[in-house]
């Protein structure tokens, strides 16, 4: 989690908002939130009724992020 | 006698029990369904006739949207919650709900809310007048100002507090709370209904919280999501209200469906046909779907061809399902032996008035039609057919069915036919007429006489007249009833689910299926339902107390009276909280789980940990529902100050960092005591609470700084502006989350020094790492957000 967050700032200084550097750090963030998901959370070792639970609410999510983006194409 | 009515007075102010909250609910949902039918007779008034002057054109905008706000919010569903609670564990034989202060709670809160609705008419300007779906930025300060709307958004949060945790509670309860021998299939309809209503208030209203405190947030600290329409196009309102907006009409109708599914089979002798196919056509379909819809009323806004045909199509095939149960409805009648009692009366009414209402529906599907129709009485018509129509029929008959249950009583049958056909026939004369007016636009004040306009609408209000003086009668059957009415028998409809006694004989004879699901019910599942835990408990009403001051001082936070009422309302919240924690740690307010229980899929995991779970799936939405208003913000705005021009790099690094490492310290101390090693255990906590408050505190320094670089809402550069406003609000909220987890390490510290916790007994732990652990993941996402990207 420490190294994750540090080597985002690294891409973050060296990229200077370009697509790839968001990408990167996008993908740093999501890594990280699911190491904390998988672990401190200990969702890897809950049963898939407990998964099921964050799993419909990131569905959910993600279609309002996909479709609330669209409206604005 | 004084102390006789003192008790009295205590046992329901200060009860945790489901069926007097249950009866709490339903009389206090009631008293605002009354509100809303007065506000719709004037409205009905007003538009009787062409060019009327009855009211005045200010008072007729609050009139149309506070019956639309209290009519859905603290009518419709609250009136479902009602019978919920009383039913849902008397049909799963449980004992109570899951967390019952949390229930009582959610009683208090809600009607909290409805009064600041209520006083929202009182104050100078008067309540919201921007219609129900108080469009931003025609609800900002800007073009609805007055303290007035900012009270109806403020208890409308309170609502959709209330209605969060009462969700938590419901899921729980279904998941975790069931008796031996109600496995899943055993699961009665009614109960299932909710379940499934539940769980879409769970996972649409966290989006409408989030919008609310957007918009109160523009009202009362001046930031600026919606009001720079110069920036960003208002459009962003229309998404998140909409993403709640459309679940909300499964939220009203679904639970009428589950009476209506009760109901049928009782009164037709036989079995509901298509059991199965209505249970998972409705998790399956209409569920996820109704989550997929949400843009079909946001057809005239200019949003693109593609999604246009998207939404269309997920709209028209939401209606299948729909299509399969009513099918499913009349299968269960057809070769039925019929009694056309009350609650079968107003059963069938539902379902006409759902088709009726369902087939003007699938017309809005089509993003064509819905260009002529968008906007008019046409609309009015369809969504009143469901929402009124069905939803208050199908509950109609949920009282009718089982007022004997609650009172021991049987209501006047033949009084309660008529009440039915003079209903039905106002419902009609009321709301068929605006079938035909799809030129005239609502939401108008007054009309010239054009055309068939005065007409349709003299009919209009002659049924509303009507269908409003039917509701009396069915106010003289529920108090004639509870205190006059005669002994009704044990089981009246010889129905065979949990909540009725257990009966030898059904009442109709001949077509119940004894290896069929009733039969089965019947046969493996004993009736514990007469046993009820009674605990009082004054927090949840003084807590409620203290939040209620606190909100209704906001919108005046710049007078003495504001903010004298802000600190007595934080002081009594600080007090209940308190007492709250006090009273968990003497163990005053214990709940004995029965260790037996129906709990597949969830057998291995502890009823708090199912709770926790359901939270913080409502957490992601909310979360999620701010960054992605914080997203297209971003998106849509033509610039952005660059990183590092405000903040600084350095501390949003160090402060990632101590929060990711009290992350860890949480997770050991989790680990110390799974080991029986309560001192690491405290040591642990101490560190963690130690991280978190030098996070709090860094952020605090941090914010100081910003304000003063300029970094603040109130900027007279309109991009700074919006930027500060998405910083302070999501990382405001995020710290909230903190702080509020920093109280509960004081709680958990002070049990762990009583030595409360051991090897065997640590949910609590285990639940708080839960949550610490999500505080993480949301900063997350935030850290880049806001400081690297």
């Amino acid at each position: 989690m420490v190294f994750a967050s540090i080597v985002e700032t690294y891409i973050a200084a060296f990229t200077r908002g370009n697509g790839n550097g968001v990408l990167a750090i996008s993908l740093l963030a999501l890594s990280q939130a699911t190491a904390v998901l998988l672990f401190y959370m200990q969702l890897k070792y809950e049963p898939n009724s407990i998964k099921a639970f964050s799993i419909l609410a990131l569905m959910f999510l993600v279609a309002l992020f996909a479709a609330s983006i669209a409206t604005l194409a | 006698m004084t102390s006789e009515f003192g008790s009295w007075l205590k046992s329901w102010l200060f009860t945790t029990n489901h069926k007097k909250v249950g009866i709490l609910y339903f009389f206090t949902s009631c008293y605002f369904g009354f509100i809303g039918a007065i506000l719709a007779l004037l409205m009905r008034t007003q538009l009787s006739v062409p060019n009327n002057d009855f009211l005045t054109t200010n008072f007729y905008n609050q009139a149309v949207t506070m019956h639309g706000i209290i009519m859905i919010f603290w009518f419709l569903s609250p009136l479902a919650i009602g019978l919920a609670n009383y039913f849902v564990p008397l049909q799963i034989g449980a004992e109570d709900l899951a967390f019952p202060r949390l229930n009582a709670l959610s009683y208090w809160l809600y009607l909290a809310g409805g009064i600041l609705e209520i006083i929202s008419f009182f104050v100078p300007g008067g309540s919201a007048n921007g219609g129900w779906t108080t469009y931003a930025p025609l609800a900002t300060n800007q073009f609805s100002p007055g303290s007035g709307p900012t009270l109806v958004f403020l208890g409308w949060i309170l609502l959709t507090v209330s209605i969060t945790l009462g969700s938590v509670n419901f899921v729980t309860t279904v998941l975790w709370m069931r008796a031996e021998g109600v496995t899943i299939s055993k699961i009665p309809m009614f109960t299932w209904f909710i379940f499934f209503t539940i769980v879409a208030m769970l996972f649409s209203f966290p989006s409408l919280i989030a919008a609310l405190v957007l918009l109160s947030s523009d009202r009362i600290l001046g930031t600026v999501f919606f009001s720079l329409t110069s920036i960003q196009p208002s459009i962003l309102w229309d998404n998140l209200f909409w993403f709640f907006g459309h679940p909300e009409v499964y939220i009203v109708l679904l639970p009428a469906f589950g009476v209506i599914a009760e109901v049928l089979p009782v009164f037709s002798g036989r079995p509901l046909a298509g059991k199965n196919v209505i249970l998972v056509s409705t998790a399956v379909i209409v569920l996820p779907l109704s989550f997929g819809v949400w843009m079909h009323h946001m057809f005239v806004t200019g949003i693109p061809d593609s999604l246009l045909n998207v939404f269309s199509i997920s709209t028209i095939a939401i209606s299948l399902p729909f299509d399969l149960i009513t099918l499913a409805f009349i299968e269960t009648l057809i070769h039925g032996n019929i009694k056309y009692e009350a609650p079968m009366l107003f059963a069938l009414g539902g379902i006409v008035l759902f088709v009726i209402g369902g087939i003007t529906g699938v017309f809005l599907s089509s993003p064509v039609l819905d260009r002529v129709f968008r906007g008019t009485y046409f609309v009015v018509a369809h969504f009143h057919y469901v929402m009124v129509g069905a939803a208050i029929f199908g509950l109609i008959a949920g009282i009718y069915y089982w007022l004997p249950r609650i009172t021991g009583r049987m209501y006047n049958k033949r009084l309660a036919t008529w009440h039915f056909i003079i209903s039905f026939i106002g419902f009609n004369v009321l709301y068929f007429p605006m079938n035909f007016l799809t030129d005239m636009p609502r939401r108008v004040f007054t009309y010239q006489a054009f055309g068939y306009w005065p007409l349709a609408n003299e009919i209009a209000s002659v049924g509303a007249f009507i269908f409003a003086l039917a509701q009396i009668a069915l106010a003289y059957q529920v108090l004639h009833t509870w205190f006059r009415g005669p002994p009704a028998p044990p089981n009246p409809w010889g129905a065979a689910t949990l909540e009725w006694p257990k009966v030898s004989t059904p009442a109709f004879e001949g077509n119940l299926n004894p290896q069929g699901w009733i039969g089965q019910l019947e046969q493996k599942v004993e009736l514990p339902h007469e046993v009820t835990h009674d605990h009082l408990s004054s927090r949840p009403l003084i807590l409620t107390v203290g939040v209620f001051f606190a909100l209704l001082g906001l919108p005046y936070y710049s007078s003495p009276y504001g903010i004298a009422s802000i600190v007595f309302g934080f002081l009594v919240l600080a007090y209940s909280g308190l007492t709250w924690a006090l009273d968990d740690i003497k163990e005053k307010f214990n709940i004995v789980d029965n260790d037996k229980g129906e709990r597949w899929p969830f057998n291995t995991v502890s009823k708090l940990k199912v709770g926790m779970w359901t939270f913080l799936a409502s957490e992601i939405i909310f979360f999620g529902t701010f960054i992605g208003a914080y997203l297209y913000i971003r998106a849509a705005s033509p610039s952005w100050p660059a990183v590092g021009s405000f903040h600084s790099l350095t501390i949003g690094v160090v402060n990632t960092l101590i929060l990711v490492t009290s992350g860890f310290t949480m997770a050991l101390a989790l680990e110390s005591i799974r080991e029986g090693k309560q001192r690491n255990l405290l040591a642990f906590l101490a560190m963690t609470f130690l991280l978190g408050a030098t996070f709090m505190g860094i952020k605090v320094s941090e914010w100081l700084d910003l304000s003063s670089k300029g970094f603040v809402i109130w900027s007279g550069n309109s991009m700074i502006s919006l930027a500060a406003s998405t910083y302070y609000l999501l990382v405001g909220l995020h710290g909230a989350h903190v702080t509020a987890g920093l109280l509960v390490l004081v709680y958990l510290m002070k049990k762990t020094l009583n030595g409360q916790y051991t090897e065997n007994e640590h949910r609590g732990i285990e639940n708080f790492a839960l949550y610490w652990a999500f505080v993480d993941i949301v900063w997350c996402f935030l850290f880049p957000l806001f400081y690297l990207m």
